[in-house]
């Protein structure tokens, strides 16, 4: 049905550049809150094409850079602890605790597995009686339905020896603060297109009415992102000539309804409960994240195992915090590309493939001049 | 860490479908999308369809496209935004009209 190609051609992504062009009259700063969207931008050369008084921010949309280093330091004491097998997607591998990453303890030999889905981890648990399966629940709203799911049927099938690290984030809550944020110079959300097939494109319905800022769902392909642009601008144009209110809007209604996914919904209601969250060099955001119910907390590791952790030591100089708030870019950080590298990453957006940093780092380089 | 790619469904055996990627055939758990059907195009994430994709939609978002690739050819390469322009704002306006009135 979808043919990929047509996503990506090269005359249509002219014309609207073309568009963009003509609307784009004085600055406009845009963020995209998602990771994937980061990497598409910078994988397809967008920036270079846009013109420069369009801003494309970053936001706080990778989770395993929001990811506070204590809760890298607990996932690393526990990978430590004798019996115990950690599971985990792969991004989290080579990030950098205080003192160590999960890669690093692998190598010392900790049993650490990478997995493609949380269900894998219910294999394993069931193949390993004598150990305790630990995952580690890094995600947002498209993320943590799949882990919900895993543990209904972990639940389901009697297996005790599983439970998970749960690091989860929800991302209108996180929209509503950066919203908030005194002196940000901001013109509107590149809304996150997997996390809205779960929680529908209405989820950003407060933002835009009580911060006027538009919100525009927009999917991964390159025609996708910047016919969201084009929306998005029509928005910002409409706002600032005729005093219009800021809308959602929907450019990826092949995958988002304005309701989400409801199966999902209920089954995130049943499984978690909202709770306050901290992200990573930003703070605590209230009602941000998600914590197990009554009904499921036996499978909170942190329930089953008392691991401590020293208070963490941080990178310094790192300024990824300043950058996900959409107040700098990578560029801006003194060590970006010199001391701070893919290769030895200094702070977490360098060593996500979806951080900004490391985007940046793989595609932008060249034209770094132009954001 | 968000990605998900889109598949179809080729059959589904309880909770779990086989998906073919445009060649490549992988399983994918369905227990989030109870109405996904043989032959429904899904988007996998982490082992599980999270959504249904909506054909009428995608082929929405195609023609629109499409027509703003034409429109460009029309023009003979000349790159300006014409009539070409000014349809695709159009579509651009009657799609996010839409959407306006799905999400409120
Ligand atoms: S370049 Fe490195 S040190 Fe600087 S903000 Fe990015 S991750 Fe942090």
């Amino acid at each position: 049905m979808i043919d990929q190609e047509a996503l990506r051609s090269e005359p249509a992504a002219h014309a609207l550049v073309e568009r963009i062009e003509t609307m784009v009259t004085e600055p406009v700063s845009l963020m995209e809150v998602c990771g994937t969207h980061t990497v598409a931008i910078s994988r397809f050369g967008l920036r270079s094409m846009l013109p420069s008084d369009l801003r494309l921010l970053s936001g706080p949309g990778c989770p395993v850079c929001v990811t506070p280093l204590v809760e890298i330091d607990r996932a690393i004491a526990v990978a430590r602890t004798p019996g115990i097998i950690l599971t985990t997607f792969g991004d989290m591998m080579r990030v950098p605790g205080s003192k160590s990453s999960l890669e690093a303890e692998r190598a010392e030999g900790a049993d650490v597995r990478i997995l493609y889905s949380p269900l894998e981890a219910l294999e394993i648990a069931e193949g390993n009686k004598d150990h305790e399966v630990v995952f580690v629940g890094v995600g947002f709203e498209t993320t943590s339905p799949t882990v919900a799911a895993s543990v209904v049927e972990a639940d389901r099938r009697g297996i005790a020896n599983f439970s998970v690290l749960p690091f989860f984030k929800t991302v209108p809550t996180a929209l509503d603060m950066l919203a908030a944020l005194p002196g940000r110079a901001l013109d509107g959300f590149i809304c996150p297109g997997h996390v809205s097939t779960i929680i529908g494109s209405d989820a950003y319905g407060p933002v835009a009415r009580d911060r006027n800022l538009p919100c525009v769902v927009v999917g991964f392909e390159p025609l996708d992102i910047l016919a969201g642009l084009v929306m998005l601008l029509e928005q910002v144009r409409a706002i600032r000539d005729r005093s219009e209110h800021a809308r959602v809007e929907n450019q990826y209604a092949r995958a988002v309804t304005p309701e989400g996914n409801r199966a999902a919904q209920a089954l995130l209601a049943d499984v978690f409960e909202e709770c306050d969250a901290e992200w990573r060099e930003i703070g605590t955001i209230p009602g941000s994240g998600y914590e197990f119910s009554e009904r499921y907390s036996s499978f909170d590791t942190r329930q089953r195992l008392s691991v401590d952790v020293p208070p963490p030591a941080g990178p310094t100089g790192c300024i990824c915090g300043e950058i996900m708030l959409g107040l700098k870019l990578p560029t801006d950080c003194p060590l970006f590309a010199g001391r701070c590298t893919p290769r030895d990453p200094v702070g977490p957006c360098m060593v996500s493939t979806e951080g900004s940093c490391a985007a940046f780092y793989k595609y932008d380089r060249g034209n770094s001049s132009e954001v | 860490m968000c990605l998900a790619v889109p598949g179809k469904i080729l059959e589904i055996d309880g909770d779990t479908a086989r998906v073919d990627f445009g060649g490549i055939t992988r399983e994918a758990n369905v227990i989030l999308v109870p109405e996904a059907a043989v032959d429904s195009y899904v988007l996998v994430h982490a082992g599980f369809a999270i959504q249904v994709l909506n054909e009428a939609e995608a082929e929405e978002t195609l023609s629109l496209f499409r027509e703003l690739a034409e429109a460009l050819d029309d023009e003979g390469g000349r790159g300006t935004s014409g009539d070409g322009g000014a349809g695709a704002t159009e579509r651009h306006r009657s799609q996010a009209d839409e959407a306006k009135r799905g999400t409120e």
